[in-house]
């Protein structure tokens, strides 16, 4: 073939032959764009990121809620130890107290607040009880509040 | 169509939906997570106020056998009535919300003092359960306790000794 190079530098198509496939179709035969292989959209993308998104922060959110739930879970059994304990050092304490006499109640808890009502607490006779409202309150604020009744032996 | 793309052209076709089936595995997976996390955190409220339920309960009936160990030692009469058989019901109402049942029984201790000379005892066995209008059972109760009363020669109680307490549920 014997061709001239365009006095304008530019090349046509027809300056290039075309190559044969071995089914003999030339690539120029070949589609430029298939609908099956045009890419996601931006809309699908951002459809998918939203969801993914919504999923995720649900999910975390819920991750969360079940740790404040363990804390509170937590709180709540550390109160009820203490509201035990405290219970049991004032019944104790009754004991060793006689008529008329204030109840003296030795307890402490680290970073708990307890407290009596009546306040201050008078031991009773033997022939009747006495009924006190205990509350503690945890580290969180949390107040938990039982009643009792000691009794003089 | 070449060979090439007819190949290119099933797989595309094999994978069609594939994307349905990723989404809704990804949708069922969150919501396991999302429902096993529910789950715990409704367990955690649970426990906590079956936690708080049964202490209130227990020393309910704490304060129900103290009331029926007044009760007793105020009826308490003459030494002689130690080893009689007598029985009683006591109850305590609206305690931590509970209301709260004690029967109780004498028993009969003897002892032999230091002097070689026997001494009867008055005890009295308390069993305490939530006040359903019937008797408590061995299922139902939750204090059962054993007191001493200490009498004088007059009779009068002059001192109560706790020999057994046992909390049962």
């Amino acid at each position: 073939m014997n061709r001239t190079r365009p006095v304008s530098g530019r090349f046509s198509s027809d300056d290039f032959p075309t190559s044969t496939t071995p089914t003999g179709s030339t690539m120029r035969d070949r589609p430029q764009s298939s609908a099956r292989d045009r890419g996601d959209t931006l809309l699908e993308i951002v459809l998918t990121v939203v969801i993914t998104a919504i999923s995720v922060s649900a999910l975390v959110s819920a991750l969360a809620t079940a740790g404040t739930a363990g804390q509170a879970q937590r709180n709540g059994v550390s109160t009820d130890t203490v509201m035990r304990n405290y219970a049991e050092a004032t019944k104790a304490a009754a004991q060793d107290c006689v008529d008329g006499a204030p109840l003296a109640v030795s307890f402490d808890a680290t970073g708990f607040k307890v407290a009596t009502t009546p306040s201050p607490t008078v031991c009773p006779p033997p022939t009747r009880t006495q009924l006190l409202q205990l509350s503690v309150t945890g580290p969180t604020g949390v107040t938990q509040t039982m009643s009792i009744k000691i009794r003089t032996p | 169509m070449t060979t090439h793309e007819h190949d290119a052209g099933a797989h595309r076709h094999e994978d069609r939906g594939a994307a349905l089936i990723l989404a809704v595995a990804f949708v069922v997976m969150i919501g396991a997570i999302g429902a096993g996390l529910a789950a715990l955190v409704t367990s955690s409220v649970n426990n906590r106020g079956t936690l708080e339920r049964v202490r209130d309960r227990q020393y309910a009936a704490d304060a129900a056998v103290e009331d029926a160990i007044v009760q007793v030692r105020a009826a308490s009469t003459g030494g002689a009535d130690a080893c009689q058989s007598v029985s009683g019901v006591s109850r305590t109402q609206s305690i931590n919300t509970w209301n709260m049942r004690v029967d109780w029984r004498s028993a009969c201790g003897v002892i032999r003092g230091g002097d070689g000379l026997v001494l009867v005892q008055r005890d009295v066995i308390f069993a305490a359960c939530v006040d359903t209008n019937v008797a408590c059972t061995d299922s139902s109760v939750i204090i059962r306790a054993q007191v001493n009363f200490e009498q004088a020669a007059s009779g009068a109680v002059t001192k109560t000794y706790v020999q057994s307490w046992s909390m049962n549920q």
